[in-house]
């Protein structure tokens, strides 16, 4: 029996050796593979179909997959190991990673600077001539944390209960001083002219790269011990080149540095009229008011919109029905990524389904399947159950409550919003009508603006402004903890309906 | 005695103002009040329970169903004590330390108050003290946790392990619920059983408390 054993990936067609043995999750991670639960067996996201050579089934996996995806060769790469040669087709492709070239406003300087936007997932910087604002290179990567856990509760757990906060942390420092060494390489950049680095992201990734302890994030009330700019010097983290680097600070509870360069991507803080910005992760966080003041709060609506608790749910990547609308004969008509055969449906593809389902009666506004059948054919061979229905509720009932809230506490309607803009990939991609339709935002559809990548943006904005710029703004927005709200279970449940024809709900 | 079908559409309904309504005037005319929980109240939640784990109800559904039924079982529940009647069981519930996430737990504590329980809600963030304590002192025969952050879920261990060194055990049942928890977590820390949502818990709880 040799040493090794030889993996090779379909459709990548990439092909490696590895020490027999290895556990699969080890090995197909720097693939693009993702382990949504952290490989607790939960999740079946991580499912691979051995083509060639044999995976054994284990009780863990009996339990989570159906006889018929066992039968069909499926298993969970997070409990196996690579005992002999294996083909292996993933049922996940590489997330299509949202970067930003969009221009702003800015006063030149002399020198180089990277903008980090450190997502819970994603990782994407960007390198500038500060000059003239250009970019230079451009890296993006899956965050290296990722299999230890893919929401950020998950990696507190794994911080705290299994006290691996200081891998983490390792981690995500060396991940980032390689990307930066990787665009300055890209760039053909001189290491010695890079002078700022700014880096963004939510509490815990703010915690985990600045090394300050998440037990506090672990359980209520949630009240960090530290959750301002964190200043560092290259050698404090390993790294190369940096210049100044700064992490910058959060707003409060779970709404971290990602919301707060959102915040300066879109100039909220100096608006006169009210705007809201919605960041639909999967946390989702909203911010809404003017230059006399900002509210803030996060909804925790889940990873629905990502794809995930949804039984033919995927990223949106090769494959996913990403578009639906109403077809010839009372039928439905699909646009699927990549133009291949429908494989599963994304976040964008789900919202525009049920949209599509309630104008057809074939949901009602309960959210109940008005036929007998279990499952509605949406592209054959996706459909969607009623659980899906149901986990869309839970969703996008928990953003249209968290904005009603923040409504209510400013003072104002729906009317009086100027402009909402929808950040983050499903934001980006979403169809506004579809989402006013299922009641996401109740706001009128020509005032929704999608608007990208905000985090990536407004760190770059931050670049241009000295290290403490935004101490200031960052405590002057309020933060509404929904959690002690005494309103929010009635608001959330009124808001896990559709709304109704007639525009009420 | 007979179901009253217009109570027993009230709640299925969620109408509240009927089921009082009908509740007020079928005491009055003097309908057993026992009996009116065994034969309209007690069927028409399990009618709630069973459409909501069929997925035809959901979480608006089951809640406005629950307050009707409330609001029909705070007439009757003076009378039932009086009479000195006794509850199919005890609960103790509550969401454990750290966390602060209650629907799910409300949803179980109504159907299981539905179902003929006597329920005592302890809340949100309560602590294995706590939980001992209110056991202890109401003399309850289930004690019911629910968590939904996995950084919380393991506070869990900690009340079965008090409950175990206070002795109460194995009297006073266990049960855990939560979409982080699972039936294996129940296995490991040793709780006597867990559901997945809040009609399967009624069905728990009833054979936590036969057995
Ligand atoms: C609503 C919600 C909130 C509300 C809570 C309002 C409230 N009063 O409860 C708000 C916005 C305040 C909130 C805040 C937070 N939340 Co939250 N929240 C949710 C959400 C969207 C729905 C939960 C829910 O109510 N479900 C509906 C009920 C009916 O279902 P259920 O609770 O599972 O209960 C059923 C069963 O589990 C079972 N059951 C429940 N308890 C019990 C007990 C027993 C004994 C038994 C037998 C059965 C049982 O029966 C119930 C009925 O069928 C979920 C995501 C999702 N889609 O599930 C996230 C979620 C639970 N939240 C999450 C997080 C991270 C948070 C925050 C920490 C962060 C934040 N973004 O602010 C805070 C912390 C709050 C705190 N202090 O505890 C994460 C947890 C991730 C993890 N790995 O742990 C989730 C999964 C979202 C996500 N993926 O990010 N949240
Ligand atoms: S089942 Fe969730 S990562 Fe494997």
């Amino acid at each position: 029996m040799t040493a090794s054993v030889r993996i090779t990936l379909r459709p990548l067609g990439a092909a490696f050796e590895v020490p027999r043995g290895s556990p699969l999750q080890e090995v197909l991670f720097p693939y693009g593979v993702e382990f949504p639960c952290g490989g607790r067996a939960r999740c079946k996201g991580c499912r691979v179909r051995v083509l060639e050579g044999t995976l054994p089934v284990t009780a863990e996996q009996e339990r989570i997959l159906s006889p018929g995806e066992l039968d069909a060769g499926w298993r969970l790469a997070c409990h196996c190991r690579a005992e002999e040669d294996l083909t292996l087709e993933l049922a996940q492709w590489e997330a299509a990673i949202l970067s930003d070239e969009s221009p702003f406003a800015f006063t030149p300087r002399s020198g180089l600077g990277i903008a980090i936007d450190v997502g819970t997932t994603t990782l994407v910087a960007q390198l500038l001539d500060l000059r003239t604002a250009d970019v230079l290179a451009v890296a993006t990567a899956l965050n290296a944390q990722a299999r230890h856990g893919a929401d950020v509760m998950s990696r507190v757990g794994f911080a705290v209960n299994e006290k691996k906060q200081e891998l983490l942390t390792a981690l995500i420092r060396t991940q980032t001083g390689a990307m930066i060494g990787e665009l300055l390489r890209k760039g053909k950049a001189d290491p010695a002219s890079l002078t700022d680095v700014v880096l963004v992201g939510n509490t815990v990734m703010h915690h985990l790269f600045c090394g300050i302890d998440c037990t506090p994030l672990s359980r209520y009330p949630f009240e960090p011990v530290r959750d301002g700019m964190e200043p560092f010097r290259a050698e404090d983290l390993g790294w190369s080149a940096g210049g100044s680097i700064r992490f910058l600070p959060c707003l409060g509870g779970f709404v971290g540095s990602d919301i707060l360069a959102g915040i300066l991507a879109v100039n909220l803080h100096r608006s006169d009229v009210p705007l809201c910005l919605i960041d639909l992760g999967t946390n989702g966080e909203i911010v809404i008011g003017s230059r006399g003041g900002l509210l803030c709060c996060s909804t925790a609506a889940g990873p629905a919109f990502e794809g995930a608790r949804i039984s033919m749910g995927m990223r949106a990547a090769t494959g996913a029905i990403a578009e639906v609308e109403p077809g010839p004969g009372g039928g439905l008509a699909c646009r699927t990524l990549g133009d291949v055969a429908p494989r599963g449906i994304c976040g964008s593809g789900l919202v525009d389904a049920a949209a599509v389902l309630l104008r057809l009666g074939r949901i009602t506004p309960g959210g109940r399947f008005t036929g007998r059948e279990p499952s509605i054919m949406i592209a054959d061979p996706v459909a969607l159950t009623q659980t899906d229905i149901r986990e869309l509720q839970l969703a996008k009932g928990a953003i249209a409550a968290g904005v009603r809230i923040l409504l209510g506490k400013s003072g104002l309607a729906e009317g009086d919003i100027a402009r909402v803009y929808l950040a983050g990939a499903f934001g980006n991609y979403v169809n506004t009508a579809s989402a006013k339709t299922i009641g996401l935002v109740n706001f009128p559809p020509d005032r929704i603006v999608p608007s990208g990548n905000t985090a990536l943006r407004g760190a770059k904005r931050a670049l241009f402004d000295e290290p403490g710029a935004y101490d200031e703004l960052a405590s002057g927005v309020r933060h509404i903890a929904l959690d002690s709200d005494g309103d929010f279970q009635d608001v959330y449940v009124e808001e896990m309906r559709f709304p109704t024809e007639t525009g009420d709900r | 005695m007979p179901v009253i079908q217009t109570l027993y559409d009230a709640i299925l309904n969620g109408n509240a103002k009927a089921a009082k309504e009908i509740t007020q005037t079928s005491l009055a005319s003097g309908v057993n009040p026992q009996a009116l929980v065994d034969d309209t109240m007690i069927p028409a939640m399990n009618e709630v329970g069973r459409r909501y784990e069929a997925n035809e109800y959901f979480v608006p559904e089951l809640l406005i169903a629950a307050r009707a039924m409330k609001a029909s079982l705070e007439l009757i529940r003076p009378l039932l004590s009086a009479r000195g009647s006794e509850p199919v069981g005890r609960v103790v519930i509550g969401t454990v330390q750290g966390d602060l996430h209650d629907i799910g737990k409300n949803l179980v504590g109504a159907m299981l108050e539905g179902a003929g329980f006597e329920v005592i809600d302890l809340g949100v963030d309560v602590s294995p003290e706590k939980f001992i304590n209110a056991a202890k002192e109401k003399h309850a025969t289930l004690v019911a946790l629910s968590a939904l952050l996995t950084t919380t879920m393991h506070s869990m261990k900690g009340v079965v392990e008090k409950l175990n060194e206070s002795g109460m055990r194995p009297g006073v049942k266990v049960m855990i619920g939560g979409a982080p928890v699972t039936q294996k977590y129940a296995d490991e820390i040793g709780a006597d059983g867990y559901s997945s949502n809040a009609n399967a818990a009624v069905a728990l709880a009833r054979r936590l408390v036969a057995a």
